[in-house]
């Protein structure tokens, strides 16, 4: 692997996550973020090269939603700029591929969207094919309900593991004031809730809840300046597959398998176990286990810790939770997990997924230390 | 940029109102098959997918580019979705462009389009907003007060808008995809109705499907092609916010800004001379005047006096939207890629019908929001 | 079992229907309220003093917040506008109608509305316009309650006065 640009997260700021918030609009939820992540890393708007955001117009129930967003983000005078229809994590991915081109030295990447304002079950029923699988009325619920099926068949997962993962991260969850459940649940307890969809009950799925979050990357020369200890990336890859639910072994995901594979590889790191914390983008404790499964690392171990901010089931605002988990990799390497900290970390892996059933991931391997000297 | 990119293969679609015979993958399908015959390339050449459209709700599919993954050739592969409104289809190519730059990707697909016939795009384009009145349908209310402030300005005679939808459409009748090919003058537009004063029907974008692919190559694989590739010298997207006191939305700090830094870096000093051929982004006859000023080819307040002297016009001193532009073909999530990619065709000397003589260097355009998106490129015969 | 069509299916009829329940946010909310006492409020940046109405919560020029709700006059100056002759969507507006940009006085960017009361193309760029609102007693603090802008009657303002205020 040849040697590529030394990027790191220098900032991040989120807010903390609410079923609905009802003070603001959601342009208007991500402006003191956008504020406070500035803040953090001691600079101006004008010091920031690029801008990006992530977000849906579904989401927003309007279209062109986004455009709106441009005035909390500082964008006069003209500003460079991209937006995408996806996790603003992915929007990140893509400020980091801009720095690799040369194309920008810092990037403020945004994620936003109030998703208490629509009804996000059926609005993600549109996300599947319209001619065969939307018709059937499938919501995420469902199809991570399937997806769950067809990974217990595989793996004689029980119940009772599913209910001893979603304790963990609800336990995790308690010690974090940004997420929207802080309550912790004993495995008993979310083993006794009801079925949301079976196999998966109520105390295993998220409940929906909104933010806004705002991150800036900045490559080597700049990261110093801006951030005490900066978050370098060592390596980061995304991968989709196809979407049609009976084209795909749903109990597996080889994208996140190949994407994980190489963002290992470029980060030189021979194993995913060998980092001290993973943040995955799971809403479910069954794609827990697919990525772990993904990435090699046996989820009944204690370390790497996994989801120690409690992960999307304790918060999960959509088109932003992937950008929070690379967040919260950032807050633990920069010793700013108050907390949820898990001690003397130094290298963690962060995880976004888009799409019904893991149908697209994001892998990022960061650490203290620079990849590439 | 770090090295050097070009496009390698161009494909698009027949545009019409509505491609009833094929489904939303069909219609992606038509233009990627095309581009990657034209570059000489299968999908398992591909390392990324850039994907950009418009306002999912002119399908009714939230990301369609999840269930387009398969018909894209993208399974495995690394794919972003973008959407910068009306620019969306140069930003993507843009976007596309940038993961050569960085020597992380050989050869990447992208793929812009909008099958708009799907769903209600009125409907999908002017919703009720919340908490504001409802005043005018269509985008055209909302650009026509800053065509009728240029008029002011500049004193432009009425005749322009007319003018310029009449090349538009004698151009179009040399570009075998466009959708509105029919030949009318300038007497047809001023006796067609007004629809948003002083924006009249027959200059005004029509609603089609269609769809446009670009392959992105590195130099290395540029020159293992067939042929002739596009070097993409610099491209740009920049945004500006709306509600900026004092802000101009006749003549656009976000455009001049952009112009100027692809200009620049293009080695660009008087565009004027230097370009041979541009192709920008007019959905309102008038765009195309004010748009000359915007990206620096005239001097403020000069923009309809070249209109007026016919040289933008095919065959005179800088063919504009020789394709036919925006005015002729608008799938709104393709339209800015079609731009880009005619002027790649006008440079690699494969815009058939409508090849402009002796083009060197051509800028692709397109803006979008509330004239608050610009993105664009120079390409090149040389790198 | 029934005989299989004989036509392939070729269309798919999909109503998509989708109830939303947006939030105005307070800082809209406090001008959507004030409308109802037929005062229409702006938004001062704190670093620029730049008005902002409908009023936002920072300035997009400054990146700075805004630190105070200012009352603004319901009477400005047509910037420019255009006339209308497509119906719009959910609503009953006689063809053709005038919807202007109006930089009202006292604020730094503009509204859109639509001036009624006068024939369309007596309607001019410079043109000083006043609000109608509807009756005491019908305002219910929504944006409804601004009915129009009609003519003043005042001398139309000169070009530089308003040319850099689209």
């Amino acid at each position: 692997m040849s040697r590529l640009r030394n990027v790191a997260v220098v900032a991040f700021a989120q807010a903390p996550v609410v079923a609905r918030d009802e003070h603001r609009m959601a342009t208007e939820m991500l402006y003191p973020q956008v504020r406070r992540a500035l803040a953090d890393c001691g600079v101006e708007r004008s010091a920031i090269d690029y801008q990006v955001a992530g977000s849906a117009d579904y989401i927003d129930g309007r279209p062109f939603g986004f455009v709106g967003a441009l005035e909390v983000m500082g964008s006069w005078p003209p500003t460079q700029d991209l937006h995408l229809e996806m996790d603003a994590a992915f929007a990140a991915h893509y400020a980091w591929i801009r720095m690799q081109a040369g194309d920008c030295d810092t990037a403020l990447v945004c994620g936003h969207g109030k998703v208490s304002e629509g009804e996000p079950r059926r609005i993600l029923n549109l996300e599947l094919d319209p001619y065969y699988q939307a018709p059937i009325g499938l919501d995420p619920l469902a199809t991570a309900a399937l997806q769950a099926s067809a990974f217990m068949a595989r793996t004689g997962t029980t119940d009772r593991r599913l209910a001893e993962i979603a304790a963990r991260n609800r336990a995790a969850g308690a010690r974090n004031p940004d997420v929207q459940v802080r309550s912790s649940a004993s495995a008993d307890e979310l083993a006794r809730t009801p079925w949301a969809v079976e196999p998966l009950r109520t105390g295993y799925v998220p409940p929906l809840g909104e933010s806004a979050v705002a991150l800036v990357l900045a490559a080597e020369g700049k990261a110093e300046r801006m951030c005490d200890r900066p978050a370098w990336i060592h390596g980061t890859d995304q991968r989709i597959e196809l979407q049609t639910l009976g084209a795909r072994d749903l109990s597996r995901s080889p994208s996140a398998r190949l994407a994980a594979e190489r963002a290992l590889a470029m980060a030189g790191a021979t194993s995913a176990a060998d980092v001290d914390l993973v943040e995955l983008s799971a809403a479910t404790p069954v794609e827990e286990l697919i990525l772990c499964e993904a990435l090699g690392i046996d989820a009944d171990r204690s370390s790497p810790a996994l989801n120690p901010s409690g992960g999307p089931l304790v918060g999960h605002p959509l088109m932003m939770t992937g950008l929070i988990r690379l967040g919260e990799a950032f807050r633990q390497l920069a010793g700013r997990a108050g907390d949820h900290a898990v001690a003397g970390a130094r290298r963690a892996i962060a995880h976004a997924t888009n799409g019904h059933c893991l149908q697209q991931n994001l892998f990022w391997v960061l650490g203290t230390e620079r990849r590439w000297t | 940029m770090k090295r050097p990119v070009a496009v390698v293969g161009v494909g698009q679609t027949r545009h019409a109102s509505r491609r009833a015979e094929l489904s939303i993958a069909d219609l992606v399908r038509e233009a990627v098959d095309r581009a990657l015959l034209d570059a000489g390339l299968e999908h398992r050449d591909i390392d990324a997918v850039v994907v950009g459209k418009a306002p999912d709700q002119l399908e009714g599919v939230m990301q369609p580019e999840q269930f387009l993954a398969g018909a894209l050739g993208a399974h495995l592969k690394p794919l972003i979705r973008v959407h910068t409104a009306g620019s969306v289809g140069a930003s993507t190519a843009i976007a596309a462009m940038t993961h050569v730059a960085s020597g992380l990707f050989e050869r990447v697909l992208t793929v812009a389009f909008e099958k708009q016939s799907e769903g209600n795009a009125m409907w999908a384009l002017s919703p009720k907003m919340p908490f504001t009145a409802p005043l005018v349908a269509g985008a055209g209310g909302f650009f026509a007060p800053y065509c009728r402030a240029y008029i002011a300005r500049t004193g432009a005679p009425l005749h322009i808008g007319p003018m310029i939808a009449a090349n538009a459409r004698a151009n179009a009748a040399r570009n075998e995809y466009a959708h509105l090919r029919e030949p009318m003058t300038v007497e047809d537009v001023t006796n067609s109705p007004v629809l948003w004063d002083p924006i009249r029907y027959l200059e005004t974008c029509p609603s089609s499907d269609g769809a446009c692919a670009l392959v992105l190559a590195s130099e290395a694989q540029a020159r293992r092609g067939p042929r002739r590739p596009a070097w993409v010298k610099s491209a740009a997207s920049y945004a500006e916010a709306m509600w900026v006191p004092g802000r101009d939305q006749v003549n656009p700090l976000a455009g001049r800004v952009c112009a100027k830094h692809v200009f620049e870096r293009a080695g660009i000093r008087d565009p004027w001379r230097e370009i041979q051929t541009a192709e920008i982004y007019v959905p309102f006859s008038w765009f195309e005047a004010m748009w000359l000023e915007n990206l620096g080819f005239c001097d403020v307040g000069q923009g309809w006096h070249i209109v007026d002297r016919g040289e933008q016009r095919f065959g005179a001193h800088l063919p504009i939207n020789p394709s036919g532009g925006v005015l002729c073909t608008n799938p709104i999530g393709a339209s800015g890629m079609l731009r880009l990619g005619e002027a790649a065709l006008q440079v690699m000397g494969r815009a058939g019908d409508h090849q402009v003589d002796g083009v060197k260097n051509a800028l692709g355009h397109a803006y979008g929001g509330g004239a608050q998106y610009f993105a664009m490129w120079v390409v090149s015969t040389e790198h | 079992m029934a005989e299989p069509p004989v036509e392939p299916i070729k269309y798919v009829d999909a109503l998509v229907r989708l109830p939303y329940h947006y939030v105005a946010g307070d800082c809209r909310a406090r001008y959507l309220r004030a409308l109802k006492d037929k005062k229409i409020l702006g938004a001062r940046c704190s670093q620029t003093g730049k008005v902002f109405v409908p009023p936002l919560v920072n300035s997009p020029e400054s990146l700075a917040p805004t630190d105070e709700l200012v009352e603004i006059a319901d009477r400005g100056v047509v910037t420019t506008f255009c006339i209308v002759n497509i119906p719009v969507i959910g609503r009953a507006l006689e063809l053709p109608y005038v919807v202007a940009s109006i930089a009202l006085d006292g604020a730094d960017i503009s509204i859109h509305a639509l001036v009624q009361e006068c024939k369309p193309d007596e309607v001019r760029m410079g043109m000083r316009v006043e609000a109608v609102w509807k009756p005491d007693g019908e305002r219910e603090g929504s944006h409804e309650d601004i009915l129009h802008f009609r003519p003043t009657g005042e001398p139309d303002m000169p070009r530089d006065a308003f040319l850099n205020r689209l």
